[in-house]
Order: structure tokens, then sequence, then C-alpha cells
């Protein structure tokens, strides 16, 4: 198995003096294979939003080296950590994470024209991550005109229509129903199974953590636990 | 063109704001279009007034003649100057004077004043001093008809049918010479320094009693078929008559303070646009800031998810360059309305001298290209500029930190 995600020693701190520094990721260490189906877990404040936003780019670390298929996302800036982040992961983030203006369709089709793919293969892969998350014939819908479920399910196939190879979710169940929250679950697991694609949720929802190949327990900006299921 | 279609649909998010935005930037427009036209019809009214008043478009004299209005410095050659501007084809009208100096005596009081001895047909083709009659009748040639002005009327008490006594001194020699008026009319041009201190008798009378010949006279004022403007004052014909002994000027030149006005107010609408739209500045980027800090969750994931920020500052300046657009298409409906009323209507201001420039009729605004097109540029350039603080500010939004400030 190959390491799609491998953090080394990575540390984020905020604040300048010792009084006050807050080690929200602290001397972290992690690797994460191609098609594992992943929870960052633990209380509020531990740290797992935070390391997922440096796995994800979305933050630069204090110190130490992030790396995503082979290459430190750590020591990229600006628009080269952008188009990265663009071509290699995919993200789910809570509600309201969808463009108002933008119907599902134009939603999903969005970051394939960051990309440049062409009208028609856009067109082919809308309405196939359309009918694969179960929103056939709502694609002409804003987001104010679906549902919380219904929109999440749009967040997904936004973030899978690129074949990113990580897709990082960051409490995509948070508010959701139960009964819509296992629907989506599922439907996650459903692709992760079928595409072999890398998940990696944050999360202290238990439905996740029970379906989660593995589990990472975060305390205090480090590592408590990592279980494999 | 997803960024300029995204850009456009989110002018409608927030509705009020962008129609409050939108508002303060076509106002500024529209107030600059009526403000331009408003400047505009006031610099030709005050161009009217002082070319057909009394001055003309135009003045010939003898060279030294205006630095004390000496009346021994008549053209003496003034027949020869009349056949020369007969011929010119430039010329609508032309009309020759004699002027002086006098003591203005009635039974009453006495006074100093200036007499204008004018050829009364030709005349009517340069001043206003036929419009100006308030009372009696304009000069028909007659020996004694004398015009007064209403001021000094009231001064010298006298009324129409009422004796005037001219006193002043012959060209040449400066011996006095009297001669006896009637008033056969009174006149009121609106104008201080006219109604106090002007006369006007028949040219031939004027002549007489100076002891000058018809062949002299010592101004010519003239008209031409196309006007003399401030941004066309040249004339051959008045280059041609230049010369040692006679001085052609246009009225620019005639009257060098009333060109600086002028030219100040023709600058008035630019320091009142760059007042305006620095305002209207302010508020874009004001408005701008507000919808980013309202989206700032949303920017965090289109950053989050691959949007570079050299697109999220285009997206602000897209948002910027339709509000412009939008403000620019009701700023000039609205400026086009007011200046077709204002236009048609003119604004009445009531009787007032400007800088020794009366402004006595209705003020009417005038319409210009310029209003319609380089001042909406202006309103779209400023405001995608006034963007431009807040688009870097989004392009620079860190995508973590705005996902975790707004949940």
């Amino acid at each position: 198995m190959t390491a799609v995600i491998s953090s080394t020693d990575v540390c984020r701190f905020f604040g300048d003096e010792e009084a006050t520094l807050v080690k929200a990721v602290d001397h972290v260490s992690i690797e994460i294979e191609r098609g594992e189906f992943t929870a960052i877990v633990g209380p509020s404040g531990s740290g797992k939003t935070t390391l997922l936003h440096l796995i994800g780019g979305l933050d630069n670390p204090t110190s130490g080296a992030v790396h995503l298929s082979g290459t430190n996302i750590a020591e990229m800036t600006g628009t080269a950590l952008s188009d990265f982040r663009r071509d290699h992961i995919g993200f789910i983030f809570q509600a309201y994470n969808l463009i108002p203006v933008f119907s599902a369709e134009e939603n999903i089709e969005y970051i394939m024209l960051l990309q440049g793919v062409d009208a028609a293969e856009r067109k082919r892969r809308v309405a196939a991550m359309l009918a694969q998350v179960g929103l056939e014939g709502l694609g002409d819908r804003r987001p104010n005109k679906l549902s919380g479920g219904q929109q999440q399910r749009v967040a997904i196939a936004r973030a899978m229509v690129s074949h990113p190879e990580i897709i990082l979710a960051d409490e995509p169940t948070a508010n959701l129903d139960s009964k819509t929250g296992i629907a989506l679950l599922d439907l996650m697991k459903e692709l992760n199974e079928k595409h072999n694609m890398t998940f990696v949720f944050s999360t202290h929802d238990e439905k996740i953590m029970k379906r989660a190949s593995r589990l990472i327990h975060m305390l205090d900006g480090k590592i408590d636990l990592d279980e494999s299921k | 063109m997803q960024t300029a279609s995204l850009a456009f649909r989110n002018l409608f998010r927030n509705t009020r704001r962008t129609v409050l935005t939108v508002m303060l930037i076509g106002f500024s427009l529209t107030a600059l279009i009526a403000f331009d036209g408003v400047m505009r019809g006031m610099i030709t009214l005050m161009v009217d007034n002082i070319t057909g008043t009394l001055t003309g478009e135009a003045q010939i004299h003898r060279a030294g003649y205006r630095e004390n209005l000496d009346v021994d410095l008549y053209i003496d050659d003034a027949g020869e100057i009349e056949d020369r501007l007969q011929q010119d084809s430039s010329l609508r009208a032309f009309a020759p004077r004699v002027i002086s100096g006098a003591m203005i005596s009635s039974s009453y009081n006495v006074g100093a004043g200036i007499v204008y001895g004018i050829d009364a047909e030709l005349e009517q083709g340069i001043s206003k001093v036929r419009d100006a009659v308030v009372d009696g009748e304009y000069l028909s040639g007659g020996e004694s008809e004398l015009l007064i002005g209403l001021s000094m009327a009231e001064l010298l008490e006298v009324g129409l049918g009422d004796r005037i006594v001219l006193t002043l001194s012959e060209v040449d020699d400066g011996e006095l010479a009297q001669a006896l008026f009637r008033v056969s009319g009174i006149v009121e041009f609106g104008l201080r320094e006219l109604d106090e201190n002007f006369a006007f008798i028949n040219i031939a009378s004027a002549r007489q009693v100076l002891g000058m010949t018809d062949q002299q006279a010592h101004e010519f004022a003239l008209n031409f078929i196309t006007p003399l403007t401030m941004t066309n004052t040249d004339s051959a014909l008045l280059e041609e008559l230049n010369g040692e002994e006679i001085e052609a000027l246009n009225w620019l030149e005639l009257n060098p303070d009333i060109s600086l006005i002028l030219e100040l107010s023709r600058y008035s609408s630019l320091m009142i646009g760059a007042v305006l739209f620095l305002l209207a500045s302010l508020g874009v980027i004001n408005s701008m800031f507000m919808s980013i800090y309202e989206r700032i969750y949303e920017f965090g994931v289109i950053k989050a998810i691959g949007t570079r920020p050299r697109d999220i500052r285009k997206l602000i300046l897209y948002e910027a360059f339709f509000i412009a657009l939008i403000s620019c298409g009701m700023g000039l409906l609205l400026g086009a309305a007011i200046g077709a009323y204002t236009s048609s209507s003119g604004i009445a201001f009531g009787e007032m001298e400007f800088s020794g420039i009366a402004l006595n009729n209705a003020i009417f605004s005038e319409f210009h290209p310029i209003q319609f097109t380089q001042f909406p540029v202006y309103v779209v350039l400023l405001t995608v500029v006034a963007a431009i603080y807040p688009a870097r500010f989004a392009a620079r939004i860190i995508p973590s930190e705005a996902l975790q400030r707004s949940l």
C-alpha cells in the first residue's frame, strides 16, 4: 500500500508569546493510504479540524511537512497551492458550502471550469455525478430550493467530479438529521469502495466513527490513539 | 465567462445594498451631468451677455485707445475700414461708434457718464440697446434724440421729453462743447454699470458735437456669422486688421478678467465631479467590503476547492463593473431627463450680476456629448479602481480562517 497522505512532525501553533501560545496541532505524524475511510475524532478544540486543514493545504503548518501524493504542500503558496487543491483534493464542509446563486449543476460544474475541462465533458460528468448521488432531475435547482441532505449530496458530487485522489470532509453530517446523515455516509462509503477514493473525516459523529476503517483520536493537538478496524 | 456570470448574479443576493450602491453612483453621475449642463448653459448665457449686451464679439480701435479712452485716439480712416468690413463674408454685423466721457446735466441734477454715438440701424445687429428700451422709443436718427440709463435718469430726475445737456471735449483741440438733447427713451440693461453711467445718441450728432468727420470713429463692434466662442476665437479678419495703428481684438482679449472667470467656471465641473466621485468611490469600497464580509465563508469554500486568488480578484472587479454599468444606465437616463427639462424650461435665478456680467435671463442647461460618453467611462473606471482594494482583500482571504470565522 502507498501513503497518499503523509504528515511528518507537523505543528500548527497560534500566538507568539509562550503564555498565550496555542498548540492546535503538536508534532503530528500520520500516514493515510489510498482507499482508506479514515475519521479524525476527538473533543472540540482537540485539533482535528486544524489537522484536516493542514492536510488539505487550507493552512500552512508552523513546522513539519505534509506530503500529498509525494508533494510537500507545506512549501506551496498562492496559485500553485490553489491549483494543487483543485486537481488533487475534494472538500466537503458543513452546510452552506454551495454557491447560492448557482444551480446544483453549476455548482458541480464550477470546479471543472477552473480546471478548463471542455463543455461536453463537463456536461457528461455533471449528469453522471447527479445520477450517482441520487439527484437526477434536480440539477437546475438552486441550493435554497434543496433540502440540507440534497445540498450535501451536491457538495459530495462537486468534491468528486474532478476525480481527486483525496476527499476531506469536515463535519459533513453536523447539520443533518440522523436519517439523512446515514444515507449520505452510506453513499460516501459506497463511492469509496467503488472508486477506491481516500476519505478523511474530521468529526465527532458516532455514525461516521462506526463506518470508518480507521480512527485517529486527537487530544490537545496530539494523536492520542490510532486504531484500524 | 463563469466568473462574469457569477459576479452578475451576486449583485442580486443583497438587492437592497446593490440598489443603494447603484443609486449612490448613479445619482453622482446624474448630478455631474446636470451640473455640467447648467455650467455650460451659464457660460453660454454669460458669453451671450458679454458679447450681446454692448461689446460685440470683437472690436476695432485705434492702437492705445483702450488704455484711457482718449477721445483724440480715433480711427481716422473709418470709411476705409467700413468698406473692408462690408466686403468680409465672415461678418454677420458691424457698427461704428463714437465714444466720449461727458458731463450730463438736467434741470435738476448733474452727473458724469459715457456717451455712445451709435448708428441706430447697424447697432441693432450688435448690441441690445434697442431691446433695453423700457420707456419711450429707440433712436430713429433724429438730431436731439438721447437714450439714457434708468438709474441715471432717476439721478437726474428726468423722464421722456425732458432736456439733457451734454458737455464734452472736442477732439484734437480739447475745447468744451455743449449740446442740447431730449430724452427719447429710457434703457435698462440690468447691469449697474450701464444703467448708471451710459447715454446713447445718434452717431452723426456725436460726431458733430465732438468735431469729428463722418469718416472718423472711436470703435467698430463686430459680430460674426460663426460666433466667436470661448473655444473658437480665431478670426482671419481680426488678424488682418491688427497692425501698428489699428488694434482688432476678440471679446476674450477685451475682457481678460472675464476670460479667467469663464475658464474657472469650465473647470468647476471637473472639481465637482472629483468630489462627487471621491464620495461615491468611498461608498463603493464600503459596499464591496460589506459584501465580502457577508460572504467570507463562501470565499473560504471557493478558495478551498481551488479558485485562484486572481479569479477572486476578477470576481469582485466584475461585480464593481456591473454595478458601474447599471449605475451609468440609471445616471444617464436621469441626467438626460433633468437636462431635457432644464434645457427647455430653464432655471430662473432672478436678476443677478456675476463679476460685472449680467445674468438676468433663465439659464438653459446644455447637453454635450462628453456628458454621455466620457462621464460614464470615468464612472466605470473609478468604480472599478475603487474596487481594487476590496478585491485584493478578498483574494488574500485564508481559507482556513474564513471557514472557521463564520462557523
